[in-house]
């Protein structure tokens, strides 16, 4: 950093310094000649494959009625045509579906044929306990079961018994698997709804396992609610399905 | 370089009388818009500052609904793009242009003057439109519709005396590449804001494609005004300062024709999946991964020119912020071709990514290289040095840091938000949680844009003192020195 010139006035006179700026300036240079490397001309060609992936099948057929690339065919309403297009999905039918893959949580004891491993886990498959009362069932979901147990006239005791699993899910999702066990490997019965398991939750608040004694009193009854579809349906939803 | 001119021969002494009249010629419009365009600079960093953090802090400053975020931000994002960014744009054009093509500005002067005092007091209004509930809701287009034709006109007083320059000037081949790109913003920037406006003001009924339109303005003003602003400074700056002619004109070509030409096509993919014909938001999504053709193909031709001379980044504050700047242009690149394409797009859509991408383009390419021609331009206009080497590496460092932050933090936000919003398992969660998870992020946002505050507001200080000519009267530049460089002052400033 050099020392400030003498001279502070701003009318100086001293041409050198007013111009040394543009003096001092390097210059301009006619630019190279270099040709256009082969790689550039190369990785362009990449780019444009790139780029082209996001034309093809995307543009729609290029049509100005098509906003979904996907389906620029004008495929055919996929819903089954004997239902009324203003009423939602099966209520049965989607629980159904997201049980299945919420029962991922389950199926690691019980396994996937829901007949669980003899002497260790009890099966799910015609299981009084799955297909009786939705009381038991969702309160032993909600809160773990511990203790010697009799499932199909088979004893059992796991060590730790069942952890509150379902306490961990959304209420929907809790009840979404118990529909899906009620009616998978040949079990029939009600569909448990989202409802049911959060009058369950709001009534018990219990934070240990139960015992098979303690759900004695639930063993036969039913969470009261409406029931929207599936097996013993109660609701008018079924009018909507004609 | 001898500051003693005995030595030089005439031509060179002509030369350099006819550069210093050609300063002297447009000396007055350049500072006016640096000047004003630093300050709605400040302006538009205090504002983003406190957009954060009313996004991560809603009942900060009150209830009062001019302070709310819905109009504090399209305010932060309006005084950014024409406060500062088309203002001191049209500063470096004018200088530029007027050096290259080696015309001085013959007259017109006073009109130049009327041009950027209507450009400012439509902005202030504009502005104070948006915060008193005026916002017309269309992207960097929210200030009321009378606005627009007051800085469409302005904007032609401007670009009229370059157009004419470049007319006059002696062109040869391959020597005009920063001409190119400047003179190319002179008539791409009425193009698509007259197409933008009046199709969105005055064609009722637009329905979705209006958005649409709105998503191609905002990438066109990116891609076809401030990309050609900055890559026509750094092509001037970069020779001039490392004393190395541009690598390849060939390559120059190549980016400025494919700039020009894809440029233009490219924002609706922003709307990818939504209720436009199909093939716009493609022929969108093509053209964005397409651009880093121009991208690749200028970066190589800097890293070129640089090579070698990387030294020089240490000390001449004009090329460590135009190298910065030069920098950023393949990070907006690749980052404009994450927000285009189907694949990475579909997450990133609609989140705080976007905000990212116009951010590191408008401050982190854009303003970068104008800073470097502002430190480059305006000793040479106000005749005197810049005053502390200090004050340019704190306005280097907190802006590089700051705009780092918020690009990074934005992306990744994005990615989280977009992933967390399409992710099939949470289809039962609630949309707020989603919103409020981006919180750690905006907060970093609000502390960098306070980062960058602070080097602003130094900056403006800086910038008024240099204009009003109580700059260091020395004849040697300032240069930002590295502790153990002790050789003589080489003419890089």
């Amino acid at each position: 950093m050099s020392a400030p010139s003498q001279s502070f006035q701003p009318d100086s006179t001293d041409l050198d310094r007013l111009h040394a700026a543009v003096k001092r300036e390097k210059q301009d240079m006619q630019a190279g000649r270099e040709p256009v490397p082969m790689l550039v001309i190369f990785l362009g060609m990449i780019v444009a494959i790139i780029g082209g992936g996001q034309l093809g099948v995307m543009a729609g057929g290029w049509s100005f009625n098509t906003s979904n690339p996907f389906n620029f065919a004008a495929a055919p309403d996929p819903r089954p045509a004997d239902k009324n297009p203003n009423a939602g999905s099966d209520p049965f039918q989607t629980a159904m579906k997201k049980g299945a893959s919420g029962y991922a949580v389950c199926g690691g004891c019980h396994q996937g044929n829901g007949m669980g491993i003899p002497g260790q886990f009890p099966p799910l498959a015609g299981s009084e306990w799955v297909l009786g009362g939705t009381e038991r069932l969702i309160r032993v979901t909600q809160h773990g079961l511990t203790g010697a147990i009799t499932v199909k006239g088979q004893g059992y005791n796991t060590p730790g018994g069942m952890m509150p699993f379902g306490a961990a899910m959304s209420a929907g999702d809790l009840a979404n698997v118990l529909t899906y066990i009620r009616n998978t490997w040949g079990n029939e019965a009600t569909m448990v709804t989202k409802e049911m398991v959060e009058k369950v939750r709001s009534e018990e608040k219990r934070a240990t396992q139960w015992t098979e004694a303690d759900l004695a009193p639930f063993k036969d009854k039913n969470v009261p609610g409406e029931i929207p579809a599936g097996p013993g349906a109660t609701a008018a939803a079924a009018p909507a399905a004609k | 370089m001898q500051t003693n001119s005995s030595s030089a021969d005439s031509d060179l002494q002509a030369d350099n009388l006819r550069r210093a009249a050609i300063d002297k010629s447009v000396k007055g419009p350049v500072l006016f818009l640096f000047l004003n365009g630093a300050f709605w600079l400040m302006a538009s960093t205090i504002l983003g500052v406190l957009a954060a953090v009313k996004l991560f802090a809603p009942s900060f400053l009150g209830d009062c609904p001019v302070l709310q975020f819905g109009r504090l931000q399209p305010t932060h994002l309006n005084a950014l793009v024409y406060g500062w960014g088309i203002q001191a744009g049209l500063g470096v054009m004018l200088w530029l242009m007027a050096r290259r093509s080696g015309q001085e500005l013959k007259s017109g002067k006073s009109l130049l003057y009327v041009a950027g005092v209507f450009w400012n007091i439509a902005i202030t209004l504009g502005l104070l439109s948006i915060l008193f509930g005026g916002n017309t809701s269309m992207q960097w287009l929210e200030m009321p519709r009378w606005v627009w034709p007051i800085l469409l006109v302005s904007f032609l007083t401007f670009a009229w005396p370059m157009v004419n320059m470049f007319a006059r000037a002696f062109r040869p081949e391959g020597f005009m590449v920063s001409s190119w790109y400047v003179l190319g913003a002179c008539f791409w920037f009425p193009w698509i804001f007259i197409t933008a406006n009046v199709c969105l003001h005055c064609i009722p009924s637009l329905g979705a494609l209006g958005a649409g339109i709105n998503a191609w303005y905002v990438h066109g003003l990116i891609l076809l005004f401030f990309t050609p602003v900055a890559l026509g400074s750094a092509y001037y700056f970069i020779p001039k300062i490392t004393g190395q002619p541009i690598a390849s004109a060939e390559l120059a070509k190549l980016g400025f024709w494919a700039l020009a030409i894809l440029g233009g096509w490219t924002g609706m993919q922003a709307y990818m999946g939504g209720p436009l014909p199909a093939w716009m938001p493609s022929v969108g999504a093509l053209t964005g991964t397409l651009l880093l053709i121009p991208v690749g193909v200028v970066g190589l031709n800097h890293h070129l020119t640089t090579l070698g001379k990387h030294n020089l980044v240490a000390t001449s504050p004009t090329l460590r912020f135009t190298f910065l700047g030069a920098l950023f242009y393949p990070i907006s690149g690749l980052i404009l071709v994450l927000l285009s394409n189907y694949t990475t797009g579909a997450t990133l859509q609609f989140t705080h990514a976007s905000y990212g991408f116009q951010i590191v383009a408008v401050y982190g390419f854009f303003s970068m290289s104008v800073f470097g021609a502002i430190y480059y331009i305006v000793p040479r206009l106000s005749g005197c040095e810049w005053l502390s080497v200090r004050l340019i590496r704190n306005h280097f460092w907190f802006s590089t840091y700051g705009i780092a932050t918020i690009v990074v933090t934005s992306l990744v936000a994005g990615v989280q938000q977009g992933g967390d919003l399409n992710a099939p398992e949470m289809w039962d969660q609630d949309f707020m949680q989603l919103a409020l998870n981006a919180r750690p992020y905006i907060i970093a946002r609000a502390l960098a844009w306070t980062l960058i505050t602070w080097s602003n507001i130094w900056f403006l200080i800086h910038l008024m003192l240099m204009v009003a000519g109580l700059g260091r009267r020395s004849s040697a530049p300032t240069l930002l020195h590295s502790a153990h460089d002790d050789t003589p002052h080489a003419a890089h400033a």
